[in-house]
């Protein structure tokens, strides 16, 4: 059996007593593009939460390399620096340019040396195109720009595994492209990624791995091909067909 | 108008005989003022750091009540500080102390930083604490998600965003400390006040004095809120920002094109003295008006 590099077994998290999420089971294995899809307030975003520890899980495990994660005495901090997160806000830190966003997590989490941090940097930041804005503020770039930046500072820590909390929800169709292109090369590139979006083309056509949420539950998961031509539950055919009429 | 002549020589007499007295004691309210402000900043921001540390029912019952103690500790501090005059709180200090122990002050200037930057850390922990709940959450979810632990995300993230926020605030404080180090005479700290108390004592010009130290005081405050400003309008940093360019054919793109080498427009030409007389001949004969 090949080697998972994250492992989610009956994972539940509530809001006092309104259950988010209930009984998710699924696995990521290396090189993996996994999309996690499904309407607004099915959990998907809470999932990536839990799976990164801005949330806590009620129940359930989160395996990463076999190892549980929500154990005692496990450290968030260190599994957090080989977890990458893009969120759909960007979250770039207003307070320093493109390029010290990027440097920060390496010198001060990584304990890199200043040089070598802003040299991975500056590669990152070329692969993403963002090379001329280095000197900018946040507050300075466009939202596609932004999210741009927020892929390289991440990719800067030289994580195992990429998480995405919908990239490309806050931004204009122009913008979206950018991004999703961005994406594409990464995945091209061999990340494993973990991906909740609506951008339907892409988890239909990046993605080798397609998981439908509905009510805080995993309705339906599988190949993608097969998912999106064949869908096996009433749910997912109502939600497909919904957005591919559009 | 008589009585304005009155003052201006009243003055002029306070000045000459009193002014080394009035300089140490402006000198002694702007150090005083400033360091107070300093550490003040300091206690409130570790205040503002240790009330925002984050707690959950999962952690451990140790910390869970370690937390809370501090909590409360912080709370306490807060109230009591805020919700006393300083007055009192220096009368507290410099005499309660040699009260019940063995130790006092021995050296006035302590003692009345100490109880200026415990009174200004007082307000500071709330306006800290205001300024840090202000930081979008998100802010600390990119630092959290990078790996940063709580203390690295307030160093690096939250408090320099929060620092420029509580700016004003701080400005506040400073010129607060300025004229209410005024209190300090009580336990004998010789400031502003304090060189007015002195030269009033022995010439009981009051109105005159009193002018005097109001002009001193506006003067101190006015150029303290003119530095605050300059200072949030640096913190800001610039609008615009430089584009690197990585390409040099496009950074030169459009730029002046140096003439090629021999040709009569290249100025290193010995010819090219002669095109430019040439062109100075043509300009001053200008045929144009015959043809």
């Amino acid at each position: 059996m090949q080697q998972t590099i994250l492992e989610i077994n009956h994972l539940s998290k509530s809001f006092g007593s309104h259950e988010v999420l209930r009984d998710i089971d699924f696995t990521v294995c290396p090189g993996d593009v996994t999309s996690i899809i499904g309407a607004s307030g099915s959990g998907k975003s809470t999932l990536l939460r839990c799976i990164n520890l801005l949330e806590t899980p009620t129940a359930g495990e989160i395996l990463f390399h076999g190892k549980n994660i929500l154990a005692h005495g496990v450290k968030a901090t260190d599994y957090r620096a080989k977890v990458g997160m893009v969120f759909q806000s960007f979250n770039l830190f207003n307070n320093m340019t493109v390029l010290e966003n990027c440097v920060v997590g390496q010198v001060k989490v990584l304990k890199k040396s200043r040089g070598e941090a802003k040299e991975n940097a500056m590669a990152f930041l070329d692969q993403v195109g963002m090379t001329p804005y280095v000197n900018a503020r946040p507050r300075q770039l466009s939202g596609g720009q932004k999210q741009r930046v927020a892929i390289a500072r991440a990719l800067a820590m030289e994580p195992e595994i990429l998480l995405f909390d919908e990239p490309t929800s806050a931004l204009d169709p122009e913008m979206v492209g950018e991004v999703l292109s961005v994406m594409r090369t990464l995945a091209g590139n061999g990340m494993t990624m973990l991906v909740v979006t609506h951008e339907m083309a892409f988890a239909r056509d990046v993605s080798n791995h397609v998981v439908f949420m509905a009510d805080g539950v995993i309705c339906e998961q599988g190949d993608p091909g097969e998912l999106f031509s064949n869908p096996k539950q009433q749910r997912t055919q109502e939600f497909l067909s919904r957005f591919m009429a559009n | 108008m008589d009585k304005l002549t009155q003052l201006g020589h009243d003055i002029a007499k306070l000045w000459g005989t009193y002014h080394a007295s009035y300089l140490n004691g402006i000198l002694s309210t702007l150090i005083l003022a400033v360091v107070a402000t300093a550490i003040g900043c300091i206690i409130g921001f570790a205040c503002g750091v240790l009330q925002t540390i984050p707690h959950s029912k999962k952690d451990n019952v140790v910390k869970r009540f370690f937390l809370a103690v501090i909590r409360v500790i912080i709370r306490a501090y807060v109230e009591i500080f805020r919700g006393t005059p300083m007055v009192l709180q220096a009368v507290f200090v410099y005499y309660g102390l040699p009260y019940f122990t063995s130790l006092r002050f021995t050296n006035v200037w302590v003692a009345a930083i100490v109880v200026v930057s415990i009174n200004t850390g007082a307000y500071m922990a709330e306006s800290v604490r205001g300024g840090i709940i202000s930081i979008d959450p998100g802010q600390t979810e990119g630092a959290k998600a990078i790996g940063m632990s709580h203390v690295q995300t307030m160093l690096y993230v939250i408090i320099p965003q929060a620092l420029r926020n509580i700016l004003p605030q701080i400005g506040n404080n400073l010129i607060i400390n300025i004229k209410d180090t005024s209190v300090m005479f009580i336990i004998s700290f010789t400031e502003l006040f304090a060189a007015h108390r002195a030269a009033v004592g022995a010439t009981y010009l009051y109105f005159p004095s009193a002018t005097i130290e109001m002009a001193a005081y506006l003067t101190m405050t006015l150029v303290a809120s003119f530095i605050l400003r300059r200072m949030e309008r640096r913190m800001d940093g610039s609008d615009n920002y430089e584009l690197v360019q990585t390409d040099m054919l496009t950074a030169t793109a459009g730029t002046y094109n140096y003439p090629g080498k021999g040709t009569p427009f290249d100025e290193r030409n010995p010819e090219h003295e002669n095109t430019l007389r040439q062109a100075q001949w043509d300009r001053n004969n200008d045929k144009r008006g015959e043809r």
